[in-house]
């Protein structure tokens, strides 16, 4: 009788979970596939890491994280019991009777307990303590949840005590097995199914940060445009959210009062999926304005726990706008600069000649010279970073490397590629792919961190692969000999491009410390820098016409925080972005440190190339 | 015989006629100078002034039609009295009313027509015009080509109007009276008009005077607009300025400000950042004032001036009000 | 409305220019090409235009081959069709000639306006959208910064020296010369871009009876090269050097 009973309560229970499972799977099915699987190894390992180890869940946030493994942990550890119990009620097979069980139910017992406290923990963290990242409502599904499991682990522990055959016993069997029927069925519409897809996620998510496929012209593909356009991995990701915050709370734009919030992006995508409004534009989904608030600098991908690339959403919706010729004006400005001048500032090439000319500088040949340095238009036509330049040809030259530039470089398309025109950013790369194989360089040597990621990264795709190098790493190798005495204090801005995407985060502190200075490090650091507001094209944007402050000013507090009265950069953009945000902050006296127009700005390559001129 | 066309509005010779009188001295003589129009005393007032210049006569070109300047009517009077005259050689001030009907002129008179020069050569014994192509960067010398009379177009201050030769005393001035075909003058234009002050419109000043940090406080900013005045400017700042609230936002130059392309601009107390750069680089002619030799604003300045601005901007403006 | 509009293509404003060895015209093999910039701004008017009143834009162009590279930008930004006045000669004629073979070209079209750039960045001539209109027998204006259509006829704005501007009303079908900075461009979307690839050019014959009019004898470097000139000296002495550059030699003032 019980039996039938608990086949029924099964069946219906797992149907409904089976029923909408299937809707999802359809949605992920339809979908234009986007997943990859390449560098299996670094998955595989990344899996370990991250879902059995939970390494990341702990590493942002401690207390919280390791609530969660313990939760984790007991549910992995009581599989085996879940199964066993359910196949003896369903008159299956009985293990439950065998030896092995009674053992495998002690080791599992302080496992429930952890995830009692751990599942109290995270309930009383979300009723009462109510962090930023979770949202303004309490979530009622998330206290359901909770005290479900709590449950599950309270009647496990009540069995210890409860004679099976008591009455008392059967409830307590029943209440467990009940709820975890319920649970079954509560998951998949829920926060709550990432139980089921981030293990997938995880292991589906690419090594490579922001990997945003290139557009294939010949099929005529123009970017995302509606909903039924996002691709597998990103409808898996829509339904894998667990809403934790923690991209939010990392994002540059959201911490500095703008609209964009990567969480509600996701959030709206998934609900956007499930209403099943495939024909939706995702201007409208998104709200248009928001997604050109995106700086592209990554941290909402590199926090996510549960492998969530939120960079192909944003970045191909603004893909399917450009393509439409919906870019804010701004941008069309900057593209009509690209194709009549291949510069981003429109800027005329004789401006890159004269620098190159006062410089001396050699036109790049691979049987003289060790290295080709590649300027980007920042080098080409900005006066304040061409004076880092300069420092960088006298550190090349002290040690004598033999290095030279390219006759003509063009834009590497980053700015293109990251605001969504493609078309603009293959015809550049295209170009300078061409030049390049020309030239033939072995390494290529740069300042500028986006110029690393495009020619290293993007520039892969069309099949050209080069050893390119930031000038930190370079000269960090070229000076390892030298030791410099000096107790200044100076803040480090590790730049997006290459603390994030790079994780080039030892190299230029190795060179500060060489070169006798202590790093203060500001509250957003390493590999999770708090963004200069520069890029994804948001260096041209109209910042004055959106709500909150810029991004510039709020780092640029972050930095004055310190107490340092140097700021060291090692990005043309990040010190264009800095500088400005400089200039815009409020003179006067302060106490505890210098007034803001008082701050140096220094690039990392002038700093060293001061300090090698003293020794 | 050297035909200048000459301009006037109202009774007000423009004073690129003086130029080209100038510039038909230097072809040779005789010279006579016409001046369309529809007759009345302010034609008279202006084509006496015009008796002063060493020519030959003056003559007023005349017909009710050419009351207001359209291309249609002036094409047709001046075809008439270029029949009538038979001059060897045409030649105008490269204004925009002269670019508005001069092609079309030749190309009812089916003649050659050379625009925008700058000046005259005489080459083995042939009339050569000298004339910038590829927007300056190189020159060219042009000769016509076919059938005279050939017609000529001088530009704007090539040609120096006080260095026309006067002549011992008034010549005559008589008029020409022609047909011009009311019914057939397609244009109908309005009565012209300068662009009210409300809206500031930067993108079409000619000239510009814009502040930046080294203008150091609010105060201050009168001695720019003290410049501004006397240059007949409009004014302009960098972000921070417009940030501080010195000035609205409208008037901020640079890449998330306007883009602005005047004759002349005159930065001061600013750096040169490139964000700023991008939206003056059009300027024709850039003046830098700064007290950083090492501003970046001097890579791009045709003109510039290492100082204490609080001391030289008055003295500029000063020198421009003599 | 059928609109038509003008095109030149000229060398890149980056171009550093080359006299070829007769010294009559520049070495084409060096430069490097691109839409002349105020036939850009009269594009993008024409495509404003077409969506407001409905109608179709043709791009029109009188060059050598490589001039095809201009209508196809012109095509990709939302034009309809093309048409290109090929021949090798036209590269460095002079207005009458240019404005004969679009005359040519363009006169069974029937078109209600056309517009072109007031002047080009290569020869600078501000001739040939006036002698085009001449030779179709249309009206015309110069220099325009703002266009209003009505019903058979139009009103323009002109823009005149030092600051003033004159409206002008005209019937159509008329010829219109546009001033650059007249609007905001678009760039070319990809969804364009692909969209061009299907849209027809067609290829005319230069008329035989177009005839120069003027002859290039010799062509040079200007001796003036662009260089910051630093200006010395008491403030007083500054200002005054300035304003007599800035008067004499720059002759802004």
């Amino acid at each position: 009788m019980s039996t039938l009973i608990l086949w029924l309560l099964v069946l219906a229970f797992g149907g409904a979970f089976a029923a909408q499972v299937a809707t999802r799977v359809r949605l992920i099915v339809a979908a234009p596939n986007t997943i990859t699987l390449d560098h299996l190894g670094a998955r595989i390992r990344r899996f370990v890491v991250n879902v059995i180890g939970q390494r990341q869940t702990i590493v942002e946030r401690p207390v919280a994280g390791l609530a969660h493994a313990f939760v984790f942990w007991g549910f992995i550890a009581f599989a085996g019991y879940t199964t066993a119990e359910f196949l003896r009620g369903l008159g299956l097979v009985d293990l439950t009777h065998a030896r092995w069980f009674l053992g495998y139910r002690i080791i599992i017992t302080p496992f429930a307990v952890a995830v009692i406290v751990g599942i109290l923990y995270l309930l009383v963290r979300r009723t009462v303590a109510r962090p930023v990242a979770l949202g303004e409502k309490v979530s009622v599904e998330s206290v359901v949840i909770a005290l479900l499991i709590a449950a599950l682990m309270i009647t496990f522990l009540l069995a210890w005590r409860l004679p099976p055959e008591s009455v008392a016993g059967h409830v307590n069997w029943w209440v467990h097995s009940i709820v975890i029927l319920v649970f079954l069925a509560l998951i998949p519409a829920s926060k709550h199914f990432h139980l089921v897809l981030s293990p997938l996620t995880v292991f589906l998510k690419s090594e490579e940060l922001g990997h945003v496929p290139n557009l294939d012209f010949e099929r005529e593909q123009v970017g995302l445009e509606t909903v039924k356009d996002l691709g597998s991995k990103s409808v898996l990701d829509a339904l894998t959210c667990v809403e934790c915050g923690r991209c939010q709370i990392n994002c540059p734009a959201w911490g500095a009062g703008k609209a964009l919030n990567p969480k509600a992006i996701i959030l709206q995508t998934q609900a956007a999926l499930l209403a099943g409004h495939r024909d939706a534009k995702l201007g409208e989904v998104y709200s248009e304005q928001v997604l050109w608030q995106c700086t592209t600098c990554g941290a909402c991908e590199s926090q996510c726990p549960v492998g969530i690339e939120h960079l192909p959403v944003l970045i191909g919706a603004r893909r399917g706008l450009v393509s439409n010729g919906d870019a804010p004006e701004y941008l069309g400005a900057m593209y009509n600069n690209l194709e009549r001048r291949s510069n981003i500032w429109g800027l005329n090439y004789d401006q890159r000649q004269k620098f190159v000319d006062s410089a001396s500088l050699e036109t790049f040949d691979p049987t003289r010279h060790d290295v080709l340095v590649w300027l980007g238009c920042a080098g080409a036509f900005e006066a304040e970073y061409q004076k880092s330049l300069r420092s960088l040809f006298e550190i090349l030259r002290s040690r004598n490397v033999r290095f030279g530039v390219l006759s003509k470089e063009r834009c590497t398309g980053d700015t293109a590629k990251r605001t969504g025109n493609e078309y603009m950013f293959q015809e550049l790369a295209a170009a300078n792919i061409e030049d390049l194989k020309a030239a033939g360089p072995k390494k290529i040597v740069t300042s500028c961190p986006h110029c690393v990621k495009t020619i290293g990264a993007d520039y892969r795709r069309f099949g050209y692969e080069v050893e390119i190098v930031h000038s930190s790493v370079f000269v960090e190798q070229l000076t390892r000999d030298i030791t410099a005495s000096g107790e200044r204090v100076v803040t480090y801005h590790d730049p997006c491009y290459l603390g994030r995407y790079s994780g080039t985060v030892d190299e230029p502190r190795a060179l500060l410390n060489r070169f006798g200075a202590q790093v203060a490090e500001p509250e957003r650091t390493r590999k999770n820098p708090y963004c200069c507001g520069g890029g994804g094209g948001l260096l041209f944007a109209d910042q004055e016409e959106e709500p909150g402050s810029r991004i510039s000013d709020v780092r640029f507090k972050q930095l004055e925080n310190t107490g340092a009265s140097t700021v060291v950069t090692a990005c043309p953009f990040c010190s264009i972005m800095l500088r400005g945000a400089q200039s815009s902050a409020a003179n006067g006296e302060r106490a505890d440190r210098v007034p803001a127009q008082d701050v140096q700005f220094v690039d990392l390559m002038t700093f060293v190339n001061g300090q090698l001129n003293r020794t | 015989m050297i035909l200048v066309i000459a301009e006037s509005r109202g009774s007000k010779l423009n004073r690129a006629s003086w130029e080209t009188i100038a510039a038909a001295q230097q072809l040779g003589s005789p010279i006579v100078v016409g001046l369309p129009g529809a007759g009345g005393d302010s034609l008279q007032a202006a084509a006496a002034e015009l008796a002063e210049a060493a020519v030959q006569e003056v003559v007023t070109i005349e017909s009710p039609s050419l009351e207001s300047y359209t291309a249609d009517g002036y094409t047709a009077g001046l075809e008439s009295a270029i029949r009538e005259l038979a001059p060897g050689i045409i030649v105008l001030p490269h204004t925009y009313q002269t670019r508005d009907f001069a092609p079309k002129l030749a190309a009812r008179l089916d003649r050659a027509i050379l625009t925008d020069v700058i000046g005259i050569k005489n080459v083995d014994g042939a009339l050569t015009f000298v004339r910038p192509i590829f927007q300056g960067k190189l020159t060219a010398e042009v000769v016509p080509e076919g059938l005279g009379p050939h017609l000529i177009t001088f530009q704007l201050g090539a040609f120096r109007a006080d260095a026309v030769a006067r002549g011992p005393s008034p010549v005559a001035v008589r008029t020409l009276a022609v047909s011009v075909d009311a019914a057939a003058i397609r244009q109908k234009p309005e009565a012209p008009f300068q662009e009210g002050k409300q809206a500031v419109d930067l993108s079409q000043a000619e000239r510009i005077v814009a502040v930046g940090r080294g203008i150091k406080e609010q105060s201050n900013l009168s001695i720019a607009r003290a410049l501004a005045e006397a240059l007949g400017a409009e004014i302009a700042a960098s972000r921070p300025i417009c940030d501080a609230g010195w000035l609205p936002m409208e008037r901020q130059v640079g890449s998330s400000g306007q883009t602005v392309a005047p004759k002349v601009y005159i930065a001061l107390g600013i750096s040169g950042a490139i964000q700023h750069l991008v939206g003056m680089k059009g300027a024709n002619t850039i003046v830098a004032i700064n007290k950083d030799p090492d501003a970046p604003i001097f890579e791009v300045a045709d003109y510039g001036i290492v100082g204490d601005l609080f001391e030289i901007v008055p003295a500029l403006s000063k020198a421009l009000s003599e | 409305m059928k609109i038509g509009v003008c095109i030149k293509q000229v060398p890149t404003r980056d171009w550093r220019p080359q006299v070829n060895d007769a010294g009559s015209w520049i070495r084409e093999q060096d430069a490097s090409y691109e839409t002349n910039e105020p036939d850009a701004y009269a594009l993008e008017e024409s495509l404003r235009l077409k969506e407001k009143h409905g109608g179709e834009v043709v791009a029109c162009s009188a060059g050598p081959g490589r001039v095809a590279q201009v209508l196809r930008e012109a095509l990709a930004r939302g034009a309809d069709r093309a048409i290109h006045v090929d021949d090798e000669a036209l590269g460095a004629a002079d207005a009458f000639v240019v404005a004969d073979a679009l005359a040519a070209a363009m006169k069974d079209e029937r078109f209600d306006l056309i517009l072109t750039g007031l002047q080009s960045d290569d020869q600078g001539f501000a001739q040939t959208g006036v002698i085009l209109a001449e030779r179709l027998g249309l009206p015309h204006a110069t220099i325009i910064m703002e266009i209003d259509i009505g019903d058979g006829g139009l009103r323009v704005k002109r823009e005149l020296e030092g600051g003033w501007f004159q409206w002008v009303s005209m019937p159509l079908p008329a010829v219109l010369t546009i001033q650059s900075g007249i609007n905001q461009l678009r760039y070319a979307t990809l969804k364009g871009i692909m969209a061009a690839k299907k849209k027809v050019i067609r290829r005319e014959a230069m008329p035989p009876q177009a005839t120069p009019r003027q002859k290039i004898v010799k062509l040079y470097l200007p001796e003036k090269v662009k260089q910051t000139v630093m200006i010395e000296g008491t403030p007083d002495e500054a200002a005054r050097a300035l304003v007599k550059s800035l008067r004499d030699d720059a002759r802004v003032i």
